[in-house]
């Protein structure tokens, strides 16, 4: 192929491009363009899991537990993400005697990797996004299902039953939950007629109600709660929160998938896990509350971007604080037997009221 | 396991027999008559232990088979079979079986009572009687290949025991059991594993991720309990060390076993005032050990470190302040004497009743909080209800007590029915629940606090009336207590985790001859395969959970 294919329009990678006069330079500075934009996304997660891991659970967890916790370094603890980071890097990294080599370095990985990627298409307000696919959602749970093979990777490598059971338990939820996850997104794009994220995001803006002035925008959580609820569970079962962290069930089978990672690659799933939190809340926050949406200027986006995807995180540590888990016979029950069925009418359902409506 | 199929119809209470008449039931088979403190004994002959033990369990009503004490004499073994009735433990019985010096052999009494499995492994690992129609006797404590055997007479402690671990199992080698068509796996679950409480080994052996199979593996946290107290003399140097049996705050109902089985043995009187301290010192403990329970139980279940696990241990913290006001220490008490408490209440005691009345004040908010979190949880109900399953009758059969059995609806409780203390003189009830599942344990230890708290206040409001002159902690006990040769005892006494019991013999020193400790958590324990098989992984951990072991009472 001679010449470039012209960026898209008002993405990120185009917004540095013109900055920083890169299109004089065709595919090379295109891609360099890229590459800086997916670098500053994906920092910009990275420093929010800084922020939520070491530092941000431990505090909601005792704000939840009636503790104090982290309170010593810095300002409210803060630099505990520091000394947190140099301590787990320097630890030990310890190979289990027969681990499958390639699969088990692999693993820890494709977490991150997974998660990262389904950001690329997420309209994260204020212009930041990486790029804007006509199948953006389907790319979005795509790139995020790619964890579960890095799951199964870590089970079966590792060489420990518990592993093994961790990455079977995973695999199984994933696949039980996936389905209404992706199903009740589906419900979602009967409203809007394409898969597009920004298109998503568009069809919401409108008012929906106006009561006493007070105008409430065209939200898909409001439009249609049953679904954003369905879908709310599901992905808290697919990023394996409690009451649904039938994988990792620290009382039951140790840890699950991770029971044999020390050091780096703890830290790699670790970063992960929370980075798929975000990615979960992303991805809720784009089919129903409007994405970057929020009173004010639109440069704001970002600012209410970041709120709706931490009020997921803060969601899920609500749970851990206050559900018990379930038992894994009856979560995959649930699965099947009542979320699956749910999404499908609410399918239906959606489909019904689109096709009057329309 | 289900409670549908028909129970068979409990036997109708049988009156007490005197002991002449227990003689005449059981016939030939007595060879002799011993009186031990607490009971009558009948020496048997050791190939008609079954025999003996089902007429009695059978035809006299006596239906516990407390504990199984082992001992060596010079001329002969002795095994002693604690008999009591779940109606009414005041009614005892040994069954005392003599084995020849050279040649122990004495019958089994598994068939009869299924708790008698662990108790003649423990005899045979530490005494080195055979026990004949056994169905699995190997060493429970110590490892397979230990030589010698401890307790016993001939026991050289000065011979080295190098024991690797390959000379006792490679934990790693075997992945299936059972015919070679199954598919199974086996998983070794323990000793370091988050939910197993402490150093218990658990040999799963998995169909998918259901139990097929699971055998406790115990003796992690041996420390030779028995052999110490046997070391240390009656007065001081023994009650030091019931508080490191249930360590987890039980420790002044732990030292109560040995004071009232000493006291009993050397006709002590323990005054009044002493005995209102002791059971309102006892009942905090038991509040303190119930809220452990509910909190590890609460971790097992949810599988996390929640807010009802940090809850729990903030109440019992509360408890904790004041065990310490009261014994000046935290966790090793060691406030119990012979004959009393070591001090009185601390001063000022209007302080510590106030202190004390504040904290039973705001209990009942904390548990209706419990009960929010715990019990009204459905999602925990989900987890607990029918799972775990002990019918009353298995549960009889292994002698579990305590909250286990209570839970399985059997009313028994020592406090009520072998009064000791102050406990007759008080209001209180004894707490049951029916559903024989997780959900009942839990449900028993949570109204347990609730009870042990209506105690403790009564015993505050008496404390507080009672006129300064008679404030006696302390008996008049001779400094060095000889009780006389050959006194035999066993008494046991309501801890955290169910009947506490303590056999001892004298042999005219200062020191017990033979100290044996019934630890209620060994014979609970034996009931998590009758729970576990055939649920899930999560459900044998909730079983294990809901059981409330200790791991340094059942090692001992």
């Amino acid at each position: 192929m001679t010449g470039a294919v012209p960026l898209q329009q008002g993405m990120l990678p185009d917004t540095i491009a013109n900055l920083l006069g890169l299109n004089a330079y065709g595919v090379a500075g295109e891609i360099v363009a890229a590459l800086l934009g997916a670098f500053l996304i994906a920092n910009f997660l990275l420093i929010n899991t800084a922020f939520a891991g070491p530092w941000a659970k431990r505090k909601i967890t005792a704000a939840f537990t009636d503790r104090i916790a982290v309170n010593r370094i810095g300002p409210f603890g803060l630099f505990v993400i520091v000394a947190d980071a140099v301590r787990l890097l320097s630890k030990e990294l310890i190979v289990p005697d027969g681990a499958d080599r390639p699969a088990w370095d692999l693993g820890p990985l494709l977490i991150p990797f997974s998660a990262l990627l389904g950001f690329a298409v997420i309209p994260m307000g204020s212009g930041l996004q990486l790029a804007d696919p006509e199948t953006g959602l389907a790319f979005a749970f795509a790139a995020s299902s790619i964890a579960s093979l890095g799951l199964i990777m870590m089970g079966y490598a590792s060489n420990n039953k518990y592993s093994l059971l961790g990455g079977l338990r995973a695999v199984a939820s994933n696949i039980a939950y996936e389905i209404p996850l992706i199903v009740t997104g589906v419900s979602v794009v009967l409203f809007t007629g394409t898969l597009q994220m920004s298109a998503i995001v568009e069809a919401q803006q409108a008012a929906f109600i106006s009561v006493a002035g007070v105008t409430i925008p065209q939200w898909f959580a409001f439009v249609n709660p049953f679904a954003f609820v369905l879908f709310v569970v599901a992905n808290v079962a697919e990023v394996g929160r409690n009451p649904f962290d039938i994988p990792e069930a620290p009382t039951e089978i140790v840890a699950g998938y991770q029971t044999e990672y020390s050091s780096v690659y703890f830290v790699l799933i670790y970063l992960g896990e929370f980075i798929h939190i975000f990615l979960g809340g992303a991805i809720a926050a784009t089919l129903f509350l409007g994405g970057p949406a929020g009173p004010g200027p639109a440069a704001l986006g970002i600012v209410w971007f970041t709120a709706k995807i931490w009020a997921f995180f803060l969601f899920t540590q609500w749970l851990r604080s206050a559900v018990p888990r379930l038992r894994v016979d009856q979560f995959i029950e649930i699965g099947w037997k009542g979320m699956l069925v749910l999404a499908f009418a609410n399918l239906v359902l959606t489909a019904v009221i689109v096709g009057v409506l329309a | 396991m289900s409670l549908e199929e028909p129970e068979p119809d409990a036997p109708a209470p049988v009156e007490e027999q005197s002991p002449d008449e227990l003689a005449e039931l059981l016939g030939d088979q007595v060879i002799g008559r011993e009186e031990h403190l607490n009971a009558p004994g009948y020496v048997i002959r050791p190939d008609a232990v079954q025999d003996v033990l089902s007429t009695l369990k059978n035809e006299a009503g006596y239906d516990h088979l407390s504990c199984v004490t082992a001992q060596e004499y010079e001329d002969r073994y002795e095994s002693i079979y604690h008999l009591k009735k779940f109606d009414d433990p005041t009614q005892e019985v040994s069954v005392v079986v003599p084995a020849d010096r050279e040649n122990p052999v004495s019958e089994s009494a598994e068939p009869v009572f299924r708790t008698a499995d662990w108790h003649e492994r423990e005899a045979y690992d530490l005494v080195g009687i055979d026990y004949d129609d056994h169905p699995d006797l190997r060493r429970i404590l110590l490892p397979e290949s230990w030589q010698g055997h401890p307790l016993a007479k001939d026991y050289d402690q000065d011979r080295p025991q190098v024991v690797p671990l390959r000379e006792n199992a490679n934990p790693l080698q075997e992945d299936h059991r059972g015919e070679d068509d199954t598919d199974t796996m086996f998983l070794n679950i323990g000793p370091h594993h988050p939910a197993t409480h402490g150093v218990l080994h658990l040999k799963t052996t998995l169909d998918g991720e259901q139990v097929a199979d699971v055998e406790s593996d115990i003796g992690y946290l041996h420390r030779c309990e028995e052999q110490i107290c046997q070391n240390g003399t009656y007065r001081h140097q023994i009650m030091p060390y019931p508080d490191r049996w249930d360590y987890i705050s039980a420790g002044l109902l732990n030292e109560w076993a040995y004071a009232r089985a000493a006291e009993d043995m050397a006709d002590i009187e323990v005054p009044e005032y002493a005995q209102v301290i002791r059971t309102m010192g006892a009942e905090l403990c038991r509040i303190a050990a119930h809220m452990l329970a509910v909190g590890t139980f609460a971790l097992d279940v949810y599988g996390d470190f929640t807010a009802i696990f940090m809850y729990a241990i903030r109440d019992r913290e509360k408890v904790q302040n004041i065990l310490e006001d009261l014994t000046g220490q935290r966790l090793m008490f060691n406030y119990f004497r012979l004959g009393g408490v070591v001090w009185d209440l601390p001063e000022p005691r209007e302080e510590f009743f106030e202190k004390t009345r504040d904290f039973l004040e705001d209990l009942p908010e904390a548990l209706e909080e419990y009960h929010d979190l715990i019990s009204g949880n459905e999602i925990l109900q989900m987890r607990t209800i029918d799972t775990g399953v002990l019918p009353p009758e298995v549960a009889k059969s292994y002698g579990a007590t305590g909250p286990v059995a209570r839970g399985s609806g059997i009313d028994y409780d020592l406090r009520r029915d072998d009064p000791y203390g102050y406990y007759d003189e008080l209001d209180w009830d004894v707490v049951t629940e029916d559903g024989c599942d997780n959900y009942s344990r839990l449900l028993v230890r949570l109204r347990e606090v609730e009870e042990s708290a209506k105690i403790i206040e009564q015993c505050i409001d008496l404390l507080e009336d009672w006129p300064e002159e008679d404030r006696t902690i302390q008996a008049n006990v001779p400094r060095t207590l000889k009780p006389d040769d050959d006194t035999e005892i066993y008494r046991a006494v309501e801890g955290a985790k169910g009947e506490l019991g303590i056999y001892m013999r004298s042999d005219g020193t200062d020191k017990p001859a033979r100290f044996k400790i019934r630890s209620p958590c060994f014979s609970n324990l034996q009931t998590l395969p009758e729970m576990a098989e055939g649920e899930y992984v999560p459900d044998l951990v909730a079983a294990l959970g809901s059981l409330d072991i200790v791991l340094g009472e059942v090692d001992r």
